[in-house]
């Protein structure tokens, strides 16, 4: 079993990429489990056709703990992968973080992990605001990440604060970078620029996804490109970036950049002068 | 002195002190700065220090007899703050009763302040008679940034009663000190001239910084009296929401505690005028002290002299009995703050003498107070962990050790005579007659039979001792 975190800048993209890469694994026979770690509980929407499934810590807190258990949390959606949302707290009140932790250590208690499982994905919220939503890449869960960017800016900025964190987790022993997946914005010069940067940080773009409206498309149906239709060429994007992830072996410890450094890149790369 | 204990702990040596031929302090690391003291604790110092919500909830807001004390925070935290300090009160509501949120993990995730504002409102309806709702605040409430202050507001507005919320989170502060701030603080910000009331005030005064500790304000409350003042406020101990309402009516505070309640002296001189007098309630000298300070602010002293006579002639026989008894014994004070230094002269009165002294959370000021009393040779120590506890009773053999109950047993462990000064054996000890009760507690520690017991040559326990009791021999 891999489990898998995918961290990135808020609105950059994340949680559709992520959905995509687990639709593709999952139409080609892997059996994989999506964990939302965003009180907002969206990371599986395009899975499950837009069903809003009850959340962990809503369980936990309608039913009580001796209540909670996987039939109601995990919920099969496309191609039976099995979707659960941690949930949380509303905005400006209680601790979203301690609810990603108490919300992961719930489904390891009910067993969640035993199971015959290929992938497990962590979709964690943009900002890591506090060590809870650093528990995906504890000892005992996530050991690879993949960070979402595009060639903007603050995207590469909070990329590189990320690898902080990470390099922190890594020099403990686990927790190790898989590399940077490009969700294109159509920046100039997008794809040389974060080469340059993954190449920076001892990682490496794992792929470039091209900007496409199929996407927007198929989420205003409440679908993953890959279930929307699989003939679509973004479809196919998708699947080999699903397949570069499962042949992947490279895992690094991550080396971040000053903001000088990243300044200097972003200059160099000729997109601020 | 050097404790082997402290091998490896050299931070500690700041922390202990000798009073030097010259009066001055020898530290422990040879320097001859004075003795560090409020400072955080050293890791891996086991500290019998207490947190900030604990100085709040226990020792100033608790002893306010009507309101309803509420602790916002786990179980766990509420558990300790129920029934380990005897502040008494002439009814037993805030001693019978204490509140908590009860907080579990989904209130953490979620938020903790509907639940809060349903506690409050279910309290006063079950507890129409309770004049306001304290709610403290702890480590965990604090930290998911629940807005108490605003629950507070909301409260205040549904039940029509003040709603005070302290602001005692229990990582703040390095001791349970900061707890004592916070309390003032809070106290003085929301209740403190918070209604007008119609009268004469001017031969009132406030005792500030007395918890009512097993009653002692019954030994001297009647002594102000009897000079023709009244007690308008009690600062906490016995005390009503109302009369801290009106506490800035009265023309003079005396403090007695003056680690614990500087603070609102300080603020109601700052906002009222109000001045201060610092004073010490136990032993003859300081007692009489107080009431002639107390005293010659209204003009009173001929009156002061006279209760004074009057209560020395009542208690003279007894401590007459008692000073015979205890001559020149040696004494180890370990208390939280203030008593050490309150205490010295007392024990003095009673023919014995201070040679070692430890306070929990004393401040600069505290140790001032210590260092200026203590004989030359005495040793002071800040902060005491339990290891160098064991210590001092070993080596120097203290003829009595007063403490509080964490230490009790250590003590008999260690064959070392104890008196609980923290929430007294029997009580009360201030003023005049309570010394008489203090000497009598002293004696009774003393001169128990055990002592001779366990000083006579221990003998082995028969063989037979096992099999008598229904046990098997075992080889």
């Amino acid at each position: 079993m891999r489990q898998v975190a995918f961290y990135g800048k808020g609105g950059i993209g994340k949680s559709t990429t992520q959905q995509n890469i687990a639709a593709a694994l999952a139409s080609m026979g892997k059996k994989v489990m999506v964990v939302g770690c965003d009180p907002k509980a969206d990371c599986t929407r395009l899975l499950l056709g837009g069903v809003r499934q009850p959340s962990v810590l809503d369980t936990l807190r309608d039913f009580g703990a001796e209540r909670v258990n996987l039939e109601r949390v995990m919920v099969p959606g496309y191609a039976t992968v099995r979707c659960v949302e941690s949930g949380g707290p509303e905005p400006g009140v209680g601790c979203g973080g301690r609810g990603v932790i108490t919300a992961i250590q719930t489904l390891e208690t009910l067993g969640a992990y035993e199971d015959d499982l290929d992938y497990v994905f962590y979709d964690v919220l943009g900002d890591v605001v506090c060590g809870g939503f650093a528990m995906p890449i504890r000892e005992g869960y996530a050991e690879e990440i993949y960070i979402v960017c595009s060639g903007e800016y603050m995207a590469l900025f909070a990329a590189n604060n990320i690898c902080k964190g990470i390099k922190k987790f890594a020099e403990r022993g686990y927790a190790r970078l898989g590399g940077l997946i490009c969700n294109s914005r159509l920046v100039e010069n997008e794809r040389a620029l974060v080469e340059e940067f993954a190449r920076r940080l001892n990682s490496k773009m794992i792929h470039f996804v091209p900007r496409s409206k199929d996407v927007q498309r198929a989420e205003i149906n409440k679908k993953t490109v890959i279930d929307y239709d699989p003939s679509l060429p973004q479809a196919e994007e998708y699947r080999q970036l699903a397949r570069k992830i499962d042949s992947n072996t490279e895992f690094t410890i991550p080396t971040p950049i000053t903001q000088d450094e990243l300044e200097d890149l972003m200059r160099e790369y000729g997109i601020v002068d | 002195m050097k404790f082997t204990c402290n091998q490896n702990l050299p931070e500690r040596a700041i922390h202990i002190a000798l009073k030097g031929p010259d009066g001055g302090c020898q530290r422990g690391d040879g320097s001859g700065c004075f003795i560090a003291s409020n400072v955080p604790t050293t890791p891996g110092d086991m500290t019998e220090r207490g947190c900030t919500y604990a100085g709040c909830r226990g020792v100033v807001g608790g002893p306010v007899k009507d309101a309803i004390q509420l602790t916002h925070g786990p179980i766990g935290c509420a558990f300790f703050s129920w029934g380990y300090r005897p502040h008494l009160a002439d009814s037993d509501f805030h001693i019978k009763y204490t509140f908590v949120s009860d907080m579990n993990e989904t209130n953490i995730v979620f938020g903790g302040e509907k639940k809060l504002l349903q506690c409050i409102i279910e309290a006063s309806r079950e507890f129409p008679d309770a004049r306001a709702v304290f709610i403290y605040n702890t480590c965990s409430t604090a930290l998911i940034g629940d807005d108490g202050r605003d629950v507070a507001k909301q409260a205040e507005e549904l039940i029509g009663k003040p709603v005070v919320f302290f602001e005692c989170e229990g990582f703040r502060g390095v001791s349970q000190s900061m707890g004592h701030h916070v309390g003032n603080e809070t106290i003085f910000r929301q209740l403190v001239g918070s209604v007008e009331p119609e009268g004469d005030f001017s031969r009132s005064i406030n005792i500030i910084g007395d918890y009512n500790i097993k009653n002692d304000l019954r030994t001297f409350e009647y002594l102000f009296e009897a000079v023709g003042l009244k007690i308008l406020t009690r600062f906490t101990g016995n005390v009503s929401v109302d009369e801290l309402k009106i506490m800035h009516k009265a023309p003079l505070n005396v403090v007695h505690c003056q680690r614990s309640a500087t603070y609102i002296a300080d603020m109601m001189r700052d906002k009222y005028g109000t001045p201060y007098i610092n004073v010490t309630l136990w032993g003859i000298k300081n007692m009489s002290q107080a009431l002639r300070d107390t005293a010659a602010f209204f003009g009173l002293e001929a009156q002061a002299e006279e209760v004074i006579e009057r209560e020395l002639a009542r208690i003279q026989p007894g401590l007459d009995y008692y000073r015979q008894r205890l001559q020149g014994k040696t004494v180890f004070i370990y208390q939280g703050g203030p008593r050490v230094w309150h205490w010295i002269e007392l024990l003095r009165e009673l023919g014995m003498e201070t040679m070692t002294a430890a306070t929990t959370f004393g401040h600069d000021d505290d140790y001032q107070k210590i260092f200026r009393q203590l004989k030359e040779g005495a040793l002071v120590v800040d902060n005491p962990n339990g290891p160098e506890i064991e210590e001092i009773l070993r080596e120097r053999r203290p003829d009595l050790f007063i403490s509080g109950n964490k230490e009790k047993y250590v003590a008999y462990k260690m064959g070392v005579p104890f008196v609980n000064g923290h929430t007294y054996d029997t009580g009360p000890y201030a003023g005049f007659v309570g010394m008489v009760n203090f000497a009598r507690d002293i004696d009774k520690a003393l001169h128990a039979p055990i002592w001779k017991t366990l000083r006579s040559r221990a003998r082995p326990a028969p063989v037979a001792h096992h099999t008598s009791h229904g046990f098997e021999e075992v080889e």
